[in-house]
C-alpha cells in the first residue's frame, strides 16, 4: 500500500525521545493545532464579519453578543491567535536552546522564522479588522512607519493602505491579506516546514550510535500522544474563551487623532517604547529588522552544536547562540515592561 | 499509559464543551426594538426595560434610545454599550446637545417655526451667567464697564442680527484672572448656570443643559431621573434660585438656613414680599419660554430678558390684559397645550398673550369677563378678574412688582 | 466467552466522550450558522385611499407583486408570484401567464396550465382608520 501524506509524516516508528514533553514541550505540534483552530474559527467568523468601515465594528459586536456561540467563536479565534504567538516563540527558543537548527535543519529553521513573521503579520492584520477605537495605534502608527522607509516607503504605503490615509480601501486590503494572502503563504510554508522535519530526520536527537535512549514508539502511539495534546489544548482554549472575552471597543466613526490611551498591540509594545527614543525609521523599522536578522543568522554565525549534544537542553557546544537569544528575549521583555509601567 | 491520558483528556474536553453550552444558555435574552425614526435595531432594553418612558412626546417605539443618547446599539456588555454615550448620563449637556436634541427636525431648527431652542439656550443668560461675571469683574476692576466679555463657557451668537451687539463670549478661566477675589469667585461661585451640576451632594444638584430644568427630580433625589416635562415645579427652579446669598467680601455663597414648613416658606427666602400668585403658582406659570431660554442674543443682564409683570395677566386700571383668539389649529398654543393637557383648548378660545406675543396657553377668557388659569405643575384652577373696573387704587405709571406688593403682598 | 474487560469499558467511555463532544460541537456549529442578522422585511403595503380604486377595478401592483381587486363586496388581492418557482406573472386580457416556464392562471388565480400545480395565493387586505387600503404580503 502506498503511504499517504499523513502516514508519511507519521512514520511506522520513531524514537521515543522525540515525543517527550520535557524535550520539545510539544510547542511545534501545539502551534499546528492552534493554526487549525484559527482556520476553523476564522472561517466561521467570515459568515458574519463585514469588511466595510461603516459596518465592521458593528458586525464584530453582532458576533460577540447576538450570534449564538458567536462570542465563543470570536474568543477562540482571539486566544488561539495570541497563544500561537507565544507558542511559536517558545518553539523558536526551544529550537535554539537545543541546537536543533544546525546542519541539514538550517533551511527549516529559516522556514520557521518566515512562518513566525507571517504569524505576527496575521495577528496584526486580524487586530486591525476590528476597526474600533482600540486599534487606532496599530492602524495609524503602523502604516505611517511604512512611510518612513527610504525610497520605497511611499509606494509601499500606497500599496498597503490603498489611499492617502487609512480608510475603507485599507480595511478591504487588510481583510484580503488576513483571510487569503497571508493565510495561503502560511499554509504553504507550514506544510513545507512539517515536510522538512521529516526529511531532515525527524525532531533532532543524537544519531543512533550516539543515542542513550533507544526506545521507539509506534505510529499509533504517536497519534495518541498528539490527540491527547490536542484535547488538552482544546479544553484549555475553550475555558479561556468561556471566561475571558476578546477585547472590543466602539467602532471608529472617523479616522482622527489618537486618544491619549492609544496603545500598541501587546506584541508591539516593545516597539512603542523604542519609538519614544528618536527617529521612527531607525527605532520602528530598522531595529526590529536587525533583531530578525540576528535570529536568522544564528545557524550561520555561531558555533554549531555537536551531534552527540542533540536531543537535550542547553548543550555546551552552542552556548553563544543561546546567550544571544536570551539577551534578545530579555531586552524585548524589559522594553515591554517599561512601557507598561504606570505613569508616575 | 497513553490510553489513560486519552480517557482523561476526552473527559476534560467534554466537560469544557459542556461548560460552554451551559454558559451560553445562561446568557441574557436580548430584547430588541427598531425605532421608526432610525430603522436600526437596538438592544438597550435588554437591561433597561423597566425604565419609565421619558415623555409622551418621545415614545421609545419612535425614538429608541440611541438617537438621543448615543451608545453602542448592538452591545450587550454594559461597558461597551455605554462607552460612546454622549454626555455620560446626560445627553442634553450643552457640549453635546446639538447631536442629541438638535437637528432641523428637532430642537435646533428655524426660529420662525419656534424650533430654535438650542441656539437660544446656549446664548441665554441662565447658561452664560455673563451678567454676574461682568458685574463681579467690573466691581474688582478687571474690566472698565459692564459689557460682558466672559461666560461660563465660550459661546458665539449664531442667530444674527443681534440686538445687543454682543457676538461672542470667552470662557471665564480662573487662571486668566490676576485678582485674587476673582479667582475665589471662580472657585466658589460658578455653580448656578446650565453648564454646572451645582454643589455636589447638596439640594442644588441638578443635571446640566436642557435637563437642568426639563428633568426635575422627583420626591427623592436618589435614583435615575428619566423624565422630560414642561411642567416644572418651583422646586426645580430652586436648585439655583432662592438658595441663599452671595457675600462679596468673603466671596462665598451663604446657603439659606431657614426651616421651611409652608409652600411660601420653602419657595422663597424669608427676605422678601410676595403676592399669592408668586407662591401659589409655579415659576413656569408666569415666566415665559423666551425669558427662561433666551431670545437668541447674548445679554448682559437678566433685566434685559425678563419682561413679564403683574399687568401682563391682570392689566391696568385703563387697559385690559392683552389677549388673542385662537383661530389657527396649527397655532403653537395648541402644541404647548397638548404637551401638558390641563384645559381643553379649542379653536375660538381667547387666551392671554404677553407683550412680546408669547401665548399663555394655560389661561382662558371666560364669558363673564373674568379669566381662568390652571397651574402647569399644580393643576390648580384660579379664576381672577382684571384690574380694570376693580377697587384697585394703583398709579397707572407704576407697574413694578414692589409697587403692587405694597397692598397685595401676603404679609399685608 | 466474550469478556468485556475494564480496559474495553474505559476505551468505550473515552470514545463516548469524544463522540459526545463531537455532537456538542456540531450543535455549536449549527446554532452559530442559524442566526439571522437582518430583521424581517416589512410585509405591509399602504396602497393609498380606498376611493382611488373604483368598484369593479383590478389594479396591477408589480412591486409586491399582486393584483388588487375591488368588487361590490369589497377589496381582495391575489399574489402575482407564480406558485411554481416564484417568477412574477404577466397579464394578457384575463389570463396571468408566467414568462419563466409557461404556467397560466385565470382571473381568480386557478391553474389553467402547468407546470404550476397550486392556485395563486390570496392576500389579506384591510382598510385602516384613515380610509387607506393596507395589503399584507405573504411572509
Amino acid at each position: 500500500m502506498r503511504p499517504n501524506f499523513f502516514q508519511h509524516i507519521h512514520p511506522p516508528t520513531i524514537p521515543a525521545e522525540q515525543t517527550r514533553w520535557r524535550y520539545t514541550l510539544g510547542a511545534g505540534g501545539t502551534a499546528i493545532f492552534l493554526i487549525l483552530v484559527l482556520a476553523v474559527s476564522g472561517a466561521l467568523e467570515m459568515f458574519y464579519y463585514i469588511p466595510s468601515t461603516g459596518e465592521a465594528a458593528l458586525s464584530v459586536q453582532t458576533i460577540s453578543f447576538l450570534v449564538p456561540f458567536g462570542g465563543l467563536v470570536r474568543n477562540l479565534h482571539f486566544w488561539a491567535a495570541q497563544l500561537l504567538l507565544i507558542v511559536s516563540a517558545v518553539h523558536l527558543i526551544r529550537v535554539v536552546f537545543t541546537g536543533s537548527y544546525a546542519l541539514q535543519r538550517r533551511f527549516n529553521y529559516l522556514l520557521g522564522l518566515a512562518l513566525f513573521i507571517l504569524v505576527i503579520l496575521l495577528d496584526f492584520t486580524g487586530y486591525v479588522l476590528r476597526w474600533d477605537t482600540g486599534i487606532q495605534w496599530a492602524l495609524i502608527v503602523g502604516t505611517n512607519l511604512v512611510k518612513t522607509i527610504p525610497w520605497i516607503g511611499n509606494s509601499l504605503y500606497k500599496a498597503l493602505v490603498g489611499g492617502a490615509y487609512p480608510g475603507s480601501a485599507t480595511l478591504v486590503r487588510f481583510y484580503s491579506w488576513h483571510v487569503f494572502g497571508l493565510m495561503l503563504l502560511a499554509a504553504i510554508l507550514m506544510i513545507w516546514h512539517v515536510f522538512r522535519v521529516r526529511r531532515d530526520g525527524g525532531i533532532a536527537v543524537p544519531p543512533p550510535k550516539q543515542r542513550d535512549d533507544i526506545v521507539r514508539i509506534s505510529r499509533k502511539e504517536l497519534v495518541r500522544v498528539e490527540v491527547v495534546a490536542m484535547l488538552l489544548s482544546g479544553s484549555a482554549l475553550l475555558l479561556l474563551s468561556a471566561y475571558f472575552p476578546a477585547p472590543i471597543a466602539p467602532g471608529i466613526t472617523e479616522i482622527t487623532a489618537l486618544s491619549g490611551a492609544a496603545s500598541a498591540p501587546w506584541f508591539f509594545i516593545w516597539v512603542q517604547q523604542m519609538l519614544k527614543w528618536g527617529d521612527p525609521f531607525f527605532w520602528g523599522v530598522l531595529v526590529p529588522l536587525i533583531v530578525l536578522t540576528i535570529l536568522g543568522l544564528i545557524p550561520f554565525i555561531f558555533p554549531k552544536p555537536a551531534s552527540q549534544d542533540l536531543g537535550r537542553w542547553f548543550p555546551p557546544s552552542n552556548r553563544l547562540a543561546q546567550i544571544a537569544l536570551v539577551v534578545i528575549a530579555l531586552v524585548i521583555t524589559a522594553l515591554t515592561l517599561v512601557e507598561l509601567r504606570p505613569v508616575q | 499509559m497513553t490510553n489513560r491520558f486519552l480517557l482523561i483528556a476526552s473527559a476534560i474536553l467534554l466537560t469544557a464543551i459542556g461548560l460552554t453550552w451551559w454558559l451560553q444558555s445562561r446568557q441574557v435574552q436580548p430584547v430588541a426594538i427598531t425605532p421608526s425614526l432610525t430603522d436600526q435595531i437596538e438592544y438597550c432594553l435588554t437591561c433597561h426595560a423597566d425604565l419609565t418612558e421619558i415623555s409622551p412626546s418621545h415614545p421609545v417605539e419612535t425614538y429608541g434610545c440611541v438617537l438621543c443618547h448615543g451608545g453602542e446599539r448592538l452591545a450587550l456588555d454594559a461597558n461597551l454599550a455605554h462607552s460612546s454615550m454622549r454626555g455620560g448620563n446626560n445627553q442634553s449637556d450643552l457640549s453635546v446637545v446639538e447631536q442629541s436634541c438638535g437637528g432641523s427636525n428637532c430642537h435646533s431648527g428655524e426660529s420662525a417655526e419656534g424650533q430654535d431652542h438650542i441656539q437660544r439656550v446656549m446664548t441665554s443668560i441662565q447658561s452664560t451667567y455673563a451678567g454676574a461675571i461682568a458685574n463681579v469683574r467690573y466691581t474688582y476692576g478687571a474690566q472698565t464697564d459692564l459689557t460682558p466679555l466672559f461666560g461660563s463657557v465660550a459661546v458665539n451668537d449664531t442667530s444674527l442680527p443681534s440686538q445687543t451687539g454682543i457676538l461672542h463670549l470667552e470662557a471665564f478661566a480662573i487662571s486668566s484672572e490676576n485678582n485674587q477675589f476673582l479667582q475665589t469667585f471662580g472657585e466658589n461661585c460658578l455653580t448656578c448656570h446650565l453648564n454646572s451640576t451645582g454643589v455636589e451632594d447638596s439640594l442644588s444638584t441638578r443635571f446640566t443643559g436642557c435637563s437642568a430644568c426639563h428633568s426635575p427630580a422627583g420626591e427623592s433625589r436618589a435614583g435615575e431621573i428619566h423624565t422630560l416635562t414642561t411642567a416644572m415645579p418651583y422646586t426645580q427652579c430652586n436648585t439655583c434660585h432662592n438658595r441663599g446669598n452671595y457675600d462679596l467680601r468673603t466671596m462665598t455663597f451663604v446657603e439659606r438656613s431657614d426651616e421651611a414648613v409652608t409652600r411660601l416658606e420653602s419657595y422663597y427666602q424669608p427676605i422678601g414680599q410676595f403676592t399669592q400668585c408668586e407662591y401659589s403658582l409655579d415659576c413656569v406659570d408666569c415666566h415665559t419660554r423666551t425669558e427662561a431660554m433666551g431670545d437668541g442674543d447674548i445679554h448682559a443682564n437678566q433685566k434685559d430678558i425678563e419682561y413679564v409683570q403683574c399687568k401682563t395677566c391682570h392689566g391696568t386700571l385703563t387697559e385690559l390684559p392683552l389677549t388673542m383668539t385662537l383661530t389657527d389649529p396649527e397655532d403653537i398654543a395648541f402644541r404647548l397645550a397638548q404637551l401638558n393637557p390641563l384645559m381643553d383648548l379649542q379653536v375660538g378660545d381667547t387666551i392671554l398673550v404677553t407683550e412680546q406675543g408669547e401665548p399663555l396657553w394655560n389661561t382662558r377668557l371666560l364669558p363673564d369677563g373674568n379669566y381662568e388659569l390652571i397651574g402647569k405643575a399644580t393643576k390648580q384652577l384660579f379664576i381672577f378678574r382684571p384690574v380694570m373696573g376693580s377697587a384697585c387704587t394703583q398709579d397707572g405709571l407704576e407697574q413694578s412688582s414692589a409697587y403692587c406688593h405694597e397692598c397685595h403682598a401676603v404679609e399685608h | 466467552m466474550n469478556l468485556f474487560s475494564r480496559r474495553d469499558f474505559l476505551k468505550l467511555a473515552g470514545q463516548g466522550f469524544l463522540v459526545a463532544s463531537g455532537f456538542f460541537g456540531l450543535g455549536i456549529f449549527t446554532r452559530f450558522l442559524g442566526y439571522q442578522a437582518e430583521p424581517t422585511p416589512p410585509i405591509e403595503f399602504d396602497l393609498g385611499l380606498a376611493t382611488d380604486y373604483p368598484v369593479g377595478s383590478r389594479t396591477n401592483l408589480p412591486e409586491i407583486p399582486a393584483v388588487l381587486v375591488r368588487s361590490e363586496t369589497g377589496f381582495s388581492a391575489l399574489s402575482l408570484a407564480c406558485t411554481h418557482l416564484g417568477c412574477t406573472l404577466e397579464q394578457e386580457d384575463n389570463i396571468f401567464s408566467c414568462p419563466c416556464h409557461g404556467s397560466h392562471f385565470d382571473e381568480h388565480g386557478m391553474v389553467l396550465r402547468g407546470p404550476a400545480k397550486k392556485g395563486l395565493v390570496m392576500l389579506r387586505v384591510e382598510q385602516n382608520d384613515q380610509g387607506h387600503v393596507i395589503l399584507y404580503a405573504a411572509s
